[in-house]
């Protein structure tokens, strides 16, 4: 068995102290350490997007990195930002414009779309494609993504 | 997959030829080799460490020399196998006296592969072994130069 | 049909949890004591196993247990075939070869399963099977179909004669007289690539067997729970309601989840019983592309027969149909591709020949598209040879030998994949077509938008094409009804879904029936301790097939309302009437039973009894259909293409669809969008590509292009026809597949189209800008 690191990674606003090996996934760690399973993993070679989460606010593949390199870090998941009776307007959006089918690639890419919308709060068709370039939808085609993201975009900036 | 193409040494063809019948110069040549052991006459035994693209392996295999025409041409064949797949090969090498104390080396071959080795680095397999000969001649021809010198 | 809820674009039930990161997949289910599988596979496409050392990897500290095919002793069978062959054709050869579970002698592909490692954690299990020293003996491999159809050189399977996997022949009328009679011969030689259904989410399987129980309980990622369920329990020699199989939710589905008794539907359960423990195993990402089935891969030898004026006399078609190195899922794809290329034009003579050849690459069993996509593709393609060669409009040459809509419904002579001779129910094929160059207002881009774009030095191209969706095919699917005594129904059937959407149109269904909210109606998918008959999630039958039996059993369980709150309000039945969620007297709402209290009142207590009791507000039902519903549509591409780099941008996409009654035009419209993306990327990104030694070189995302944001049409442009389906009381069609099916052969016309310089002859299904240069290069300057 190969030695035992500890972290400190603060989840969610949750702080976890952790022993785990130095190859541990931080995807993995997420999801069967903490289990928090709203991450989801598609191809662990960082080309999907689904395992997007906020590492210190950025948007980052958490397939890529090992949990150890979150120590003393911030991260969140799709669950921090809403609950089914409470959604966040991203999520309603996307529930209002049929912007998911199956719903794996969904995590990745509200994570994605978060921070996009601070820096962008009205952002046009182009920036949205852009934005969501890296994350792969198999069941959409996308257009209803964006059409999701555009009416996130309005809520939000109407403060509704 | 396959390779081709030549390289120019500066040194006398029948030194160029004993040092690719050399265990030991192959050895050093090849960047990752790790060890190298001649079993008999013409069957080594080695083993290497490969990084290629996104894959980094270590590959046990067995080096084996036929056709042998010394000091004008032989050829290599190689079989490898590791944890991320396995490779094998046919080179078939030939040397030139171009005079000045030049030697031309032609080599040609092909080269398959399997596993990880071809779904994920098939890609960038054909850089790696262009660069890996382009480095391991350039080896040699160092070693070559010391030989000359001791002579 | 348009009702209170039946029709509406009623937002998904399944979208909260999913959204939330709430949702259960595969990968999420935990039970404690669980250990973790993982699969050494082959890097050999084709060899002769001599020996697997397994010592090391059982000396692994956290190993629990490995198992070779040798390990298995008499467990270790080969098959069962999933799919029968095609008995119903007369004179077809097929030669029934299924999957063994793990190799045992002899490996057929790269990827094929040759020990599997029981560890503590996934990690451990990975680590462990590089431990194990396989031995083998290569062999040259099997991978060109055309050759290996010849060839019996190398044979996959030594014990055949040769690596022919099936062969089938289907004709009508007299294809060779008519030729004769015609006054253009056209023929070409077409290639549809080989593509991967790439779901988001990977396969999976979690299994537990309860020794204190005597039962079992298997999670997986499946699109055939029942078939699953029957097949583990005959394996394990339990009786069917010993083992239950749920769906937990499942990241997309697209075909190739459909297959059962695989390596880890094989080995897991078994495994479970001897160790005790329950087990998960999750595929990865190389697993998937290397040992999951995928689909398309054949090449056709076609040939048209015309008369002078466009119409068609006669078509004839030999094609390679890939079956890869076993074939239990039977013909299935070739024969869909059989029955779609002559189901959309009148062709009063046709020959049609299926080639089925066995090569070293991992199984060939239906993608979204199924067969269908192909037969389309080289049809599609074949119109536009004629009216090239007949110097006719692309779309003239269409209208004037679609099937018209009084011809239905037309039986077409020929048996598909539900062994059942093709029956075209309805539709108006010309009328997709018309409505389609209406909206992308094909004149105007002929005689203004085009010439202009020219004349710019622009490249714009445009492609119209039609297509047929055969959807919605037996066997059959049941369901149950039931309310609850808190009001609220559920729904089970056995049908599983893949994000399809099944919860909210399932229960759209009932709730129209029984006059309750939408949210009230709850419906659990695939999970056979719920519901144990069915067939599973194939051919675009989910709506049509589970939904009209839904549809019964919610009309029997109205019937049952009616007639209870009858008895209890005292009122004949023709006086009782649905408020929501309760029964009332017509015309006097205020004298109503609510719906919860009615269902307690409906399970008769001591004293109240009879003896033909049939307790409950409930009912279950089945649909059967007497073959499959026709979907159409027509599809119109414009796209711009850079003739220096070939990138190619789509300018505009409009596709027109039928598919019957409408259950709710939100989710039919992303249905259509989904499909029309893997259709974009199978024409243009999308490539399993194996080298001639049977390795694949596309086992990652890096390799393997799925279409993105950025590669997708600005706004897919929808159009809708609706001739209801005779066959069943919604008249219903499937829809799932069909915008897969358009996009190639579209494509191919529009940058043929646009490229005017060059007469050029795209007959690959898959291009990409290296191979449309290559096309470039070899073509004509006019």
């Amino acid at each position: 068995m190969a030695q035992l690191i500890p972290i400190k990674v603060t989840v969610n606003d949750t702080v976890y102290e952790r022993q785990v090996e130095p190859r541990l996934l931080l995807s993995d760690f997420i999801r069967h350490e903490l289990g928090l399973f709203g991450t989801h993993v598609g191809c662990e070679h960082g080309m999907c997007g689904a395992c997007t989460i906020l590492f210190d606010g950025e948007p980052v593949r958490s397939c890529l990195i090992f949990a150890v390199q979150a120590n003393g870090h911030q991260i969140k998941t799709v669950e921090s930002l809403g609950s089914p009776d409470h959604m966040h307007p991203l999520q309603e959006a996307f529930h209002e414009k049929h912007g998911l089918q199956c719903g794996f690639c969904t995590p990745g890419i509200l994570m994605t779309v978060v921070p996009f919308l601070e820096e962008h709060p009205h952002p046009t068709e182009d920036e949205i494609r852009e934005a969501i370039d890296g994350n792969i939808c198999r069941c959409t085609g996308y257009e209803k993504i964006i059409e999701s993201v555009q009416a996130a975009s309005e809520k939000m900036s109407s403060g509704k | 997959m396959n390779v081709e193409g030549e390289y120019i040494f500066n040194g006398p063809q029948q030194a160029v030829y004993d040092m690719f019948n050399d265990p030991n110069a192959l050895a050093t040549a090849v960047p990752g080799m790790q060890k190298m052991v001649q079993v008999d006459e013409t069957h080594y035994e080695g083993a290497i460490f490969l990084r290629i693209g996104p894959i980094s392996a270590a590959f046990e295999g067995v080096l084996s020399l036929s056709d042998i025409n010394p000091p004008e041409s032989c050829t290599l064949n190689i079989e490898g196998k590791g944890k991320a797949g396995f490779a094998k090969g046919v080179g078939r090498v030939k040397f030139t006296d171009l005079g000045n104390n030049q030697t031309k080396l032609n080599y040609s071959g092909e080269v398959n592969i399997g596993g990880t080795l071809a779904s994920v680095g098939q890609r960038m397999i054909d850089s790696v072994a262009k660069s890996m000969i382009k480095s391991g001649c350039e080896k040699l021809q160092k070693t070559l130069e010391e030989r000359c010198q001791q002579k | 049909m348009t009702g209170k809820y039946f029709g509406q674009p009623v937002l998904r039930l399944e979208d909260k949890h999913l959204l939330t990161g709430r949702a259960k997949f595969c990968d999420d289910i935990v039970i404690p004591g669980m250990l973790h599988a993982a699969f050494l596979r082959s890097d050999y496409a084709h060899a002769i196993i001599k020996n697997i050392d397994v010592t090391e990897a059982r000396k692994h500290p956290g190993v629990v247990a490995v198992y070779t095919a040798e390990d298995m002793g008499d467990y270790w069978k080969i098959g069962p075939l999933q799919v029968p062959p095609p008995f119903a054709i007369k004179d077809a050869q097929f030669n029934a070869r299924p999957l063994p579970p793990i190799a045992k002698d002899k490996v057929r592909f790269s990827g094929e399963p040759i020990a599997i490692v029981i560890a503590e954690s996934r990690y451990i299990a990975e680590d462990a099977c590089e431990d194990i020293i396989f031995d083998a003996e290569p062999l040259p491999a099997v991978i060109d179909l055309e050759k290996a159809w010849e060839d019996t050189s190398v044979l996959v399977h030594d014990d055949l004669p040769s690596n022919m996997a099936a062969l089938v022949k289907q004709e009508a009328g007299d294809y060779e007289a008519a030729k004769k009679q015609a006054d253009v011969v056209v023929s070409k030689r077409f290639v549809a690539d080989h593509v991967a259904g790439a779901a988001m989410e990977n396969r999976g399987f979690v299994v537990n067997w309860d020794e204190r129980t005597q039962e079992m309980t298997v999670w997986a990622g499946t699109q055939a729970p029942l078939p699953l369920r029957s097949a583990i329990a005959g394996r394990m020699g339990l009786v069917e309601n010993q083992v239950r199989v749920i769906t937990p939710y499942i990241g997309g589905g697209f075909g190739p989840k459909v297959m059962t008794s695989q390596a880890d539907d094989v080995l897991l359960p078994w495994i479970s019983m001897k160790l005790n423990r329950p087990i998960k195993w999750i595929e990865d990402r190389r697993e998937n592309f290397l040992a999951t089935t995928s689909e398309r891969d054949q090449v056709h030898h076609c040939e048209m027969a015309l008369k002078k004026d466009g119409t068609i006399l006669g078509f004839k078609d030999v094609f390679y149909h890939n079956t890869g190195a076993y074939d239990p899922y039977g013909m299935t794809v070739p024969l869909n591709t059989q029955t779609h290329t002559v189901s959309n034009y009148r062709v009063p003579n046709f020959y049609t020949e299926i080639r089925m050849v066995f090569t070293n690459e991992m199984v060939v069993t239906p993608v979204r598209g199924a067969g269908r996509s192909e037969g389309v593709f080289v049809m599609e393609r074949m119109m536009d040879l004629a009216a090239k060669e007949l110097k006719m409009d692309p779309v003239e040459i269409r209208l004037k030998n679609l099937l018209k809509k009084e011809e239905f419904p037309l039986n077409t002579g020929v048996i598909g994949q539900d062994f059942v001779v093709g029956v075209l129910d309805s539709g108006d094929y010309k009328n997709n077509l018309e409505k389609c160059i209406q909206m992308v207002d094909y004149e105007k881009f002929r005689k203004e938008i085009q010439p202009k774009a020219r004349k710019e030095g622009k490249h714009l191209g445009i492609g119209v094409v039609a297509f047929t969706e055969g959807t919605a095919v037996g066997p059959y699917e049941g369901a149950r009804v039931t309310v609850g005594n808190n009001g609220k129904v559920s729904v089970s059937t056995g049908y599983s879904t893949q994000g399809q959407g099944h919860f909210t149109v399932f229960a759209q269904i009932v709730a129209e029936q029984l006059n309750v909210k939408v949210e009230d109606v709850r419906v659990i998918t695939g999970d056979t301790g719920h519901f144990h008959w069915g067939a599973g999630t194939f051919a675009s039958r989910g709506a049509t097939i589970a939904g009209s039996a839904i549809h019964a059993a919610a009309v029997l369980v109205r019937e049952k309302i009616f007639a209870t709150a009858a008895k209890f309000l005292e009122v004949p039945e023709d006086q009782v009437d649905l408020c929501e969620g309760s029964a009332c007297v017509k015309g006097h709402p205020e004298k109503f039973i609510s719906l919860g209290d009615l269902a307690g009142k409906a399970n008769p207590m001591r004293g109240a009894v009879e003896a033909d009791v049939k307790p409950g507000l409930e009912a279950t039902a089945y649909y059967a259909p007497p073959h499959g519903a026709t979907g159409s549509g027509a599809c119109a591409m414009i796209v711009d293409v850079d003739p220096e780099t070939f990138k190619v941008k789509i300018e505009r996409f409009v596709l027109v669809h039928d598919c019957g009654t409408v259950i709710n035009p939100l989710l039919l419209e992303g249905q259509i969008q989904g499909g029309v993306s893997m259709g974009i990327g199978n024409a243009f990104y999308e490539k399993m590509v194996y080298d001639e030694n049977g390795q694949l070189m596309t086992a990652s995302f890096m390799d393997y292009l799925m279409p993105q944001a950025t590669d997708m049409p600005r706004k897919m442009e929808i159009g809708h026809n609706v001739h209801p389906s005779p066959l069943n009381t919604l008249g219903l069609k499937g829809v799932g597949e069909a915008g897969a099916l358009p996009p190639s052969p579209a494509f191919c016309q529009a940058v043929e189209d646009a490229l005017y310089e060059y007469e050029l002859d795209l007959t690959e299904s898959n291009l990409n800008p290296s191979m449309l240069y290559e096309f470039r290069n070899k073509a004509i300057k006019r």
